[in-house]
């Protein structure tokens, strides 16, 4: 096992209270990008 | 009144069968046509696989659902299809066979005014030899028995390894072109976590093998992606967790051949080589239902309707990997030769792969096929449902196109489960087939919407979602509001 991940990091990754924030950014930005609309390629590029 | 039929009720059809009965009037008839009467939320598969939810948690019956919402339901599965109809019948047909009930084993032509096929795709375990769930030690996560199946073969070893056994566990890829490497990679995370919660970890060798050339391809080619203020290759986002928690790997592997506790493999070197394990879970290859199609004077039409999958808007020339662009990639995935049939989902052909292909010493294609996964097949059967109410409104031209070389996709992996141990990787890709003219000094994906992150939070959202989907599928109030 090679520790790739800093201590700090991972504190940061498994602590509640920041991760309850990056829980409401993380929700927001995959709805803005999954939910933010789709469409054809062939016209657009045509 | 148009009779619209839906074969399959998975992520695809479920989403069809419900956008097209709460926007059609009542005079419109909605059938589904599925051999299984349940909806599963496959995504949480991973975590009956570890014992950490119960089946009952991630499916629900659809019959009393269906029943209430005015969607007719067949218990059965199709086996051939008829555009033109027959002799006999003038409207297009499927014929289809029950499964179950008093009418087990009897066929039926159904007819209909449009067709969504969303039959996904066949497990096809058969196209590895000796690979078939629950043998050999080695077994899948596909549905949700077979992950029960798994949970309870990895509770005997995790028990036995409470004793002092050592044990040496392989999850990846079943066959050389293999494809969802992502539900792999989120299992070999849970069971590596699952290892240490019983503290049994240091008595396991936990190994990742995979079709893949480079670790974190998913069968999209790897993805550049933004990780806090960094920019990283997903491989090396996927090296960093892995190495971060003792996993090993072997990459370039197809899987040709499992003994009792013993995988064959060719590697893109052209070398045959084996691993043993004490515990594999591998995903088979995807194919076709071998479907076989029929004009009106009974001839066979196979090719118009097939090939493996279905065929669709797509451009099929072969071409060098060279050549491939994002436009090859349908946008209504309507079939060519009969416009009144759709293919969302998993259900189309895809034109090509998105990995680039690659080839042993030996001539064998070892590269994952493209990522068929919940999020686009959702988009798809979304996007079929209205235009297909569009058409059945008097519109001529289909105005909702969702091409996946346009249409982002999240995938959030559970790597660990638990309120405040579990964690999550959370990659964002967008688009999800790579457009290198677009977006060409980014490997083809927009920055700004393809990111990484890894963290509690990512647990926490896979958990929401779960609930979300359910309640969306379950078609409680409002559910239309919650996205593909």
């Amino acid at each position: 096992m090679t520790q790739r991940i800093s201590k700090s990091k991972r504190f940061f990754m498994m602590n509640p209270i920041i991760q309850f924030f990056k829980f409401i950014w993380l929700s927001i930005k995959i709805m803005l990008v999954v939910a933010g609309g789709h469409g054809g390629t062939r016209k657009a590029n045509s | 009144m148009s009779k619209i039929v839906i074969l399959g009720a998975g992520i695809s059809g479920h989403v069809a069968a419900a956008h097209l009965r709460r926007k059609l009037s009542k005079e419109h008839e909605v059938l589904v046509v599925s051999p299984n009467s349940n909806y599963q939320w496959i995504p949480s598969n991973i975590w009956v696989g570890i014992g950490r939810m119960k089946s009952d948690q991630i499916l629900f019956p659809l019959p009393p659902l269906y029943k209430k919402k005015n969607i007719n339901f067949k218990q059965a599965l199709v086996t051939t299809f008829h555009p033109e109809g027959d002799a006999e019948t003038e409207s297009a047909f499927v014929k289809i066979k029950y499964v179950n009930g008093q009418q087990k084993g009897n066929t039926e032509n159904v007819t209909y005014d449009y067709l969504i096929n969303a039959t996904g795709p066949k497990l096809a375990f058969d196209m590895t030899e000796g690979l078939n769930p629950g043998t050999n030690k080695a077994y899948s996560v596909c549905t949700y028995s077979h992950a029960e199946h798994a949970w309870h073969a990895l509770d005997d070893l995790i028990q036995q390894m409470k004793q002092g056994k050592k044990a040496k566990i392989l999850i990846g890829t079943g066959h050389a072109k293999s494809t969802c490497q992502g539900a792999a990679f989120e299992y070999i995370l849970n069971v590596e976590q699952e290892l240490r919660r019983h503290n049994v970890r240091d008595q396991a060798e936990v190994i990742w093998i995979a079709n893949e050339y480079q670790l974190g391809d998913f069968g999209m080619d790897g993805v550049l992606l933004s990780y806090g203020d960094n920019i990283m290759k997903s491989s090396e986002m996927v090296e960093m967790i892995f190495e971060d928690r003792g996993i090993k790997w072997i990459l370039g592997a197809g899987v040709n051949k499992i003994e009792d506790g013993i995988a064959h493999y060719e590697t893109l070197d052209g070398e045959y080589k084996s691993e043993t394990y004490d515990f594999a879970m591998l995903i088979p290859a995807f194919s076709g239902h071998g479907f076989k199609a029929f004009d009106k004077n009974n001839e066979d039409i196979t090719e118009k309707l097939f090939k493996g999958f279905m065929l669709v808007d797509a451009d099929y020339t072969p071409k060098p990997y060279e050549e491939w662009s994002v436009q090859d990639w349908p946008e209504t995935y309507q079939n060519p030769s009969y416009n009144n049939i759709f293919a969302p989902g998993i259900a189309f052909a895809p034109p090509h792969a998105i990995s680039k292909p690659r080839v042993s010493k030996n001539g064998t294609s070892i590269s994952p096929a493209p990522p068929r996964t919940g999020m686009p097949s959702g988009i798809t059967a979304k996007l079929v449902a209205d235009n297909i109410i569009d058409i059945i409104n008097g519109k001529k031209d289909l105005h909702h196109k969702g091409s996946l070389g346009n249409m982002g996709a999240a995938c959030i992996a559970s790597a660990g489960y638990g309120m405040t141990k579990g964690s999550g990787v959370s990659i964002t890709t967008y688009p999800i087939v790579p457009d290198y003219n677009k977006y060409p000094n980014t490997q083809g994906r927009k920055l700004g919407k393809t990111f990484g992150e890894i963290g509690l939070a990512g647990h926490w959202l896979k958990f929401a979602l779960h609930y979300a989907f359910i309640y969306k599928a379950k078609m409680k109030p409002f559910w239309w509001l919650i996205p593909e």
